[in-house]
């Protein structure tokens, strides 16, 4: 479904990412880990053809940066972090703003049954229903991330891109996430690719890892291969794994 | 939003009915009626009355409503596309262009043959709608994403240099200062229906172009990124909405000269009574604008009689507070 060639991009001239090559199949889930500053998102932002690049991206076979805006957004949601906001909207609003490209109707008219019927299933998605008439700006920063990623499953894309989206969310809502993103990937051959800081979350995620390391892809593949030896270990530069057995160790004693 | 239109009517119909003479609500219902359906005006009104409505009063409140509208609508626009709450089109230099093209006129007593009165807000117009396309294009040269903080930069940049410009000139040029200072400041007097007319088609041409871009700016307000990846033609939208509210913005400035603060706060209103949707927004902070513009100019030119203050003062004085209050309030409870 993806495949990217020989991949340079970055910012004002100076590359983040350094030559990625790699391929996503159809029905496949990546959870994306790597220490500050190595690439994740500069990796995800290239995906979605927001900034310009070197090398090939090709969705199914067409190259990004020859796609239109809307050909693009049409195959690809795309969850940044969140930033501020000015203007408030009701949770409701602003789910149906993902529905722009699906929208029918005129500009002066009121959506279609058919795209509310869509944002209510969004919203039950992500447990929110309850919300739907209350003001944005009124939300806790866990459920305004829930709005914002019901936003990208009203997109109908083929691949959904999130940055970091369980950094807000409490650890129940992390683990239902988590589920609800991989049953939506498994019912229609979906692409989720998901940047994460948990390892943990990472691994129950997806069985697939991609883990960057200064802009170059240090390891791809599944994640039983990753966590042996000590390449986690020199990435991070921490022992990750003695932390985790010694946090287990603390879970048994007191537990 | 009946209760809008509501008010809206009464205060225009007051801004007509108050002046040196007073005018009943009533006869002024009539004398409208009447002139609009070319019926006879009955004989208990007297002929100054109607002309002084006709000819002095209706003009004036109207191309004050009009303008009070083009105002806040651009500034609605402004505020999304820049993503920010205390944008509006005299950041990117609209006013001061104009007011130095307007300058640049009254000093050197230039007359476009073609255009004779209108010179002065045509040039006004071009030379406001000139400086945000430079200051624009050099954003998007500097940085080819044009991002917001960029183009808020470059417009305070084009701006100041302007004003300068601005100042030297008119410091070369004592004689016009009085005139100069007097039209930056804002005013509705002596304007006649070519000035309503020309601004009406200007306002019902280009609301309801902004209006038909309500989704993309309800979108664009969440982000330049997310509004790329929702699938909105980020720069070209961008450069259509910055050039149509600058237009709005230049031939109001270019009728009535520089009316500040109403543009910033009107929106502001309008988003905290019926929401952020744009569908609302553009069409409601018009109608708010226009109706505060009345408002205002019936203060302006009732308080000292029969001398004016200038309009733009007044929308100030009375703009400031009523926007601290506002938004600090909404700060407090958000």
């Amino acid at each position: 479904m993806l495949s990217i060639k020989g991949l340079f991009c970055g910012y004002n001239g100076v590359d983040v990412i350094k030559e990625v090559s790699l391929d996503i199949n159809a029905g496949e889930n990546i959870s994306i880990i790597g220490p500050n500053g190595s690439g994740k998102t500069t990796f995800l932002r290239a995906v979605a053809g927001l900034i310009p690049y070197k090398g090939s991206i090709k969705l199914d076979g067409k190259e990004i940066v020859q796609m239109k805006r809307k050909e693009i957004a049409s195959k690809i949601a795309f969850m940044s972090q969140i930033s501020t906001i000015y203007f408030s909207y009701t949770v409701f609003e602003t789910v149906m703003l993902g529905r722009y490209l699906r929208m029918k109707g005129g500009v002066f008219s009121e959506p279609s049954k058919k795209d509310k019927e869509f944002v209510l299933k969004c919203l039950d998605a992500v447990n929110l229903t309850e919300l739907k008439d209350r003001q944005i700006t009124s939300l806790s920063g866990g459920q305004l991330q829930r709005v914002f990623i019901a936003r990208t499953f009203a997109q109908e894309p083929e691949i959904i891109l999130l940055d970091e989206p369980t950094n807000h969310l409490d650890l129940k809502h992390q683990i239902e996430l988590v589920e609800y993103l991989k049953e939506w990937s498994q019912k229609g051959r979906r692409v989720v690719i998901g940047v994460f800081h948990d390892i943990n979350l990472a691994m129950q995620f997806s069985d697939k890892i991609l883990l960057f390391s200064d802009g170059q892809v240090a390891a791809y593949g599944d994640y039983r291969t990753i966590l042996d030896g000590d390449l986690l270990k020199s990435i991070y530069s921490i022992d990750i794994k003695n932390y985790m057995l010694n946090s287990l160790r603390r879970w048994e004693s007191y537990g | 939003m009946l209760i809008s239109f509501f008010i809206c009517i009464i205060v225009i119909l007051a801004g007509i009915g108050i002046g040196s003479v007073p005018i009943s609500p009533a006869d002024i219902i009539v004398i409208l009626w009447s002139k609009l359906f070319g019926k006879e005006i009955p004989p208990e009104i007297s002929d100054i009355t109607v002309s002084l409505i006709w000819k002095l009063r209706l003009p004036r409140v109207l191309l004050a409503f009009i303008v009070g509208g083009a105002l806040s609508a651009s500034g609605a626009v402004m505020q999304s596309v820049l993503k920010n709450p205390l944008a509006s089109s005299y950041t990117l230099g609209v006013s001061s262009g104009a007011a130095l093209g307007a300058g640049i006129v009254i000093i050197f007593g230039i007359t476009i043959p073609m255009l004779g009165r209108l010179t002065l807000p045509i040039i006004g117009l071009v030379s406001g709608l000139l400086t945000v396309f430079l200051a624009v294009t050099f954003a998007s040269k500097v940085d080819r994403n044009m991002e917001n903080n960029t183009i808020i930069l470059a417009g305070m940049v084009f701006s100041l240099f302007i004003n300068a410009i601005l100042t030297i000139v008119s410091s070369m040029a004592k004689g016009h200062l009085e005139r100069i200072v007097f039209w930056q400041m804002g005013s509705f007097a002596s304007k006649d229906w070519t000035c309503v007319i020309i601004m009406a088609f200007v306002v019902a041409a280009g609301i309801p172009c902004v209006m038909s871009f309500s989704r993309e700016l309800d979108i664009m307000t969440f982000g330049e990124e997310q509004a790329q990846a929702i699938g909105v033609e980020l720069k070209k939208v961008k450069w259509y909405l910055l050039a149509l509210s600058a237009a709005l913005t230049g031939s109001a400035v270019a009728f009535s000269g520089i009316i500040g603060f109403i543009d910033l706060i009107t929106p502001h209103v309008a988003r905290k009574l019926f929401g952020s949707t744009h569908r609302y927004v553009v069409p409601l902070s018009a109608l708010f604008g226009g109706t505060f513009m009345v408002a205002a100019d019936l203060v302006a030119r009732t308080v000292i009689s029969p001398s004016e203050l200038p309009v733009g003062a007044v929308t100030a004085v009375i703009g400031a507070p009523f926007f601290g209050y506002i938004y600090f309030k909404r700060r407090k409870r958000g």
